[in-house]
């Protein structure tokens, strides 16, 4: 009987063991299981690749992404994509987790400009400058590679742009009988109009800080140039100078005036852009990613313009806040460093004509052969007037500065937003946090 | 079955699974961030050993309000123990005494323990929310509309706000162990009281909260260390916003991690949690047991 019992006693523990064991070996090896299966099959001869792709197309409006992938399966059965996405926020903490633990799948989605820049100097991404040369680069827009080139090579394809776009509901500017505002002391005007109609002028969901960020940045960005606002970024020139702060008493002054919400601080963007779309607010400076959004709840009432001109500002309205953002890069770990770089040319090249037609996003490729009276008006709009003919871009700083850089400068846009912070000190806190000098 | 505790590879058998579970899971993590703690790291790059440092910045010339965090984090467990804790004891008390419904409110009262914390946190933020918000509607109702206010939205309420939130949710968590623990005690004391002549009070205070003390050690063990690892309430409700004014250690370490990629500095303030945790737990058993002897 104890003989018995012991041999039950064994069998559990071993079990338990065996499971604990597997348990842990399940994570790592899960998660880069593509790439080891495809490891495995190309030693044997080349047979069939499969390349893991880490991705955060979770959303409704990304169905292209998946259609697009089915596709390259079917027309490359050798060259297999497994593709995998995580929820937008969840994603970023994944695939840094990942790529910090050598574990990086062989296709990487990402955002261009300072969320990449950490990767590419850890050695992790692959640079792709040898293969753009059989006429890739033709087929892409000028300055779509810019925000991805670091150090002078290329480390990504970037198929979506992003712009920030004034949103305006025309229904209440007509109702009301306001002008569109062209300049900002239009806007004052506007915002004051629409306040004493009791209207919240303007929608910002400042509770997730980056809305407001887009606010200061466009404002920084019209008051000092292009120009300038790269070269405070690169650290070649001062935040702490007339430019951002008056930028930052600008936005002071938006605030004071009651442009925005009371509960601006506790509002997401997605409760700030549900209310824009219910026709609730008049004004919305955004990405071009909310047009699809707004689109279909204000069909045809909406308008998508340049952000006003600032008299005295060294800005022109040909300037607009965006630029190359998601982008695909190659891990340097791979093992199949050409047929991942080939899905990418494909991938990149038909999440971009396929995200412009249908509103999600805007071209990186050159997109003639795309048939124009399909694509979402408000998205043309943006493309046509905003997008096409300008001189120059800025993407929004958090794209640019680096971790630490871009929350330090969320926290002291939102302190504007707050009222805790003078456009003085605005501007010296800037200077001494980001660009380490005072 | 007693011959097979007594055998000694049975025992190895049986406790070896979890005993390397909770090594690899938790003993070993804890002491790699003790490591981490000692470097400058973004996660990514090469790691600089930095030595003490991380830890002198969260408390000397500290800058991202992490001392400011601790305090919100020690007023959340003062008043969990303060206020929630007797809550749940009144609770348990009344229930422990058989009224009508005991199954019926036990179960209520458990109810948000059971519910996703997430689904809490949109909960109390639809009571809050300014616009539309239950609580903003009853006050203008009554006719103090005046008293309407953005509530998460504004510094000085959004703290209480959601400290208000986090207290509800567990009352009933508490309460369930505290009722657990005052139905153990035996009927044939308090029969023999009530023979005595001692009042329903006199029973509480007499028998069954001395009875009760090592539930009420653990409740406010709980209570204490709950709050200072308290994060997905507050991330759900506020991400430690408006202003930080929400912030308190987790939520901090959270963006220091993974928004400014501060592995090192962040991983310090993980183990001043722990720290904080353990230190706690040894203070607060050694007083209950100090309070048995007397």
């Amino acid at each position: 009987m104890l003989k018995i019992k012991r041999l039950f006693a064994g069998i559990l523990g071993l079990s338990v063991l065996l499971a604990s064991f597997t348990a842990c070996n399940g994570q790592p090896s899960g998660s880069s299981a593509g790439s080891q299966g495809g490891a495995a099959s190309s030693a044997a001869g080349a047979e069939k690749v499969t390349l893991a792709f880490w991705n955060n197309y979770t959303n409704d409006t990304q169905h292209i992404m998946a259609d697009t992938i089915k596709k390259w399966n079917t027309d490359h059965p050798n060259i297999q994509i497994d593709s995998s996405a995580t929820e937008n926020n969840a994603y970023k903490v994944k695939i840094k987790t990942a790529i910090s633990a050598n574990n990086a799948p062989d296709i990487i989605y990402t955002w261009a400009g300072g969320f990449t820049q950490p990767f590419v100097e850890a050695g992790q991404i692959l640079a792709l400058d040898s293969y753009l040369n059989d006429g890739t680069k033709d087929k892409m827009l000028s300055g779509a590679l810019t925000n991805i080139t670091y150090d002078g090579k290329v480390y990504g394809l970037t198929y979506n742009q992003q712009a920030g776009a004034l949103y305006v509901n025309d229904d209440l500017f007509k109702q009301n009988s306001v002008k569109v505002p062209t300049t900002y002391d239009e806007l004052l005007t506007a915002v004051k109009a629409f306040k004493a109609k009791g209207l919240v002028p303007m929608a910002v969901g400042e509770k997730d800080e980056w809305p407001g960020m887009w606010y200061y940045d466009m404002i920084a960005l019209r008051e000092g140039g292009a120009q300038l606002c790269l070269d405070a970024l690169n650290k070649k020139a001062s935040f702490n100078q007339a430019a951002f702060i008056n930028a930052a008493k600008k936005l002071e002054d938006l605030v004071d005036a009651g442009a925005f919400a009371k509960d601006v601080l506790g509002q997401t963007r997605d409760e700030s852009v549900a209310q824009f779309s219910q026709g609730k607010i008049p004004m919305y400076f955004g990405g071009n990613f909310d047009a699809q959004v707004i689109d279909q709840s204000l069909k045809g009432k909406v308008s998508a313009v340049k952000f006003p001109t600032i008299s005295g500002g060294k800005g022109t309205d040909a300037e607009y806040l965006g630029g190359g953002a998601d982008a695909l890069c190659v891990s340097a770990n791979t093992k199949h460093k050409d047929e991942a770089v080939q899905a990418i040319k494909y991938l990149a090249e038909n999440f971009s004509s396929g995200m412009y037609l249908t509103g999600a996003g805007l071209p990186e490729w050159k997109y003639d052969s795309i048939d124009q009276s399909k694509v979402d008006p408000l998205s043309k709009q943006i493309m046509d007037d905003i997008v096409q003919g300008s001189t120059g871009s800025v993407p929004a700083w958090d794209l640019y500065l680096t971790g630490n850089d871009a929350q330090t400068h969320q926290d002291l846009v939102q302190n504007l937003f707050g009222k805790q912070i003078v456009p003085d000190e605005f501007g010296k806190q800037m200077q001494q946090k980001i660009n380490k000098t005072a | 079955m007693e011959k097979l505790l007594k055998d000694k590879k049975a025992i190895f058998l049986f406790t070896f699974p979890t005993f390397l579970l909770f090594t690899v899971i938790v003993v070993l993590p804890i002491f790699f961030s003790i490591h981490y703690s000692t470097l400058q790291w973004d996660g990514f790059s090469k790691s600089v050993f930095v030595g003490l440092s991380n830890y002198r910045s969260l408390f000397v010339d500290n800058t991202d309000g992490f001392v400011q965090s601790v305090v919100n984090s020690l007023v959340l467990a003062l008043i969990s123990v303060g206020i929630q804790l007797p809550i749940s004891l009144l609770l348990a008390l009344i229930l422990a005494r058989g009224v009508r419904g005991e199954r019926f409110f036990r179960t209520v009262y458990f109810i948000p323990v059971i519910i996703s914390t997430v689904v809490i946190g949109q909960l109390w933020m639809k009571i809050y929310n300014a616009d539309y918000g239950m609580l903003n509607i009853v006050l203008r109702a009554l006719g103090l509309g005046k008293y309407a206010n953005a509530w998460l939205a504004d510094t000085r309420t959004a703290l209480a706000s959601v400290f208000i939130a986090m207290l509800w949710q567990y009352i009933g968590y508490h309460m369930l162990l505290m009722y657990a623990g005052a139905k153990s005690i035996s009927p044939d004391i308090y029969e023999a009281a009530r023979i005595d002549g001692a009042s329903e009070t006199q029973m509480a205070f007499r028998i069954t909260i001395p009875l009760m003390k090592p539930i009420l050690c653990v409740c406010v063990i709980f209570a204490v260390t709950g709050s200072f690892k308290a994060f997905d309430l507050i991330y759900v409700m506020t991400g430690g916003g408006p202003l930080h004014a929400t912030e308190v250690p987790t939520t901090l370490m959270y963006t220091t991690i993974f928004s400014r990629y501060q592995y090192g500095y962040g991983s310090a303030m993980a183990i001043f949690i722990i720290a904080e945790c353990l230190v706690c737990t040894v203070v607060i058993q050694k007083l209950f047991n100090r309070n048995a002897e007397d």
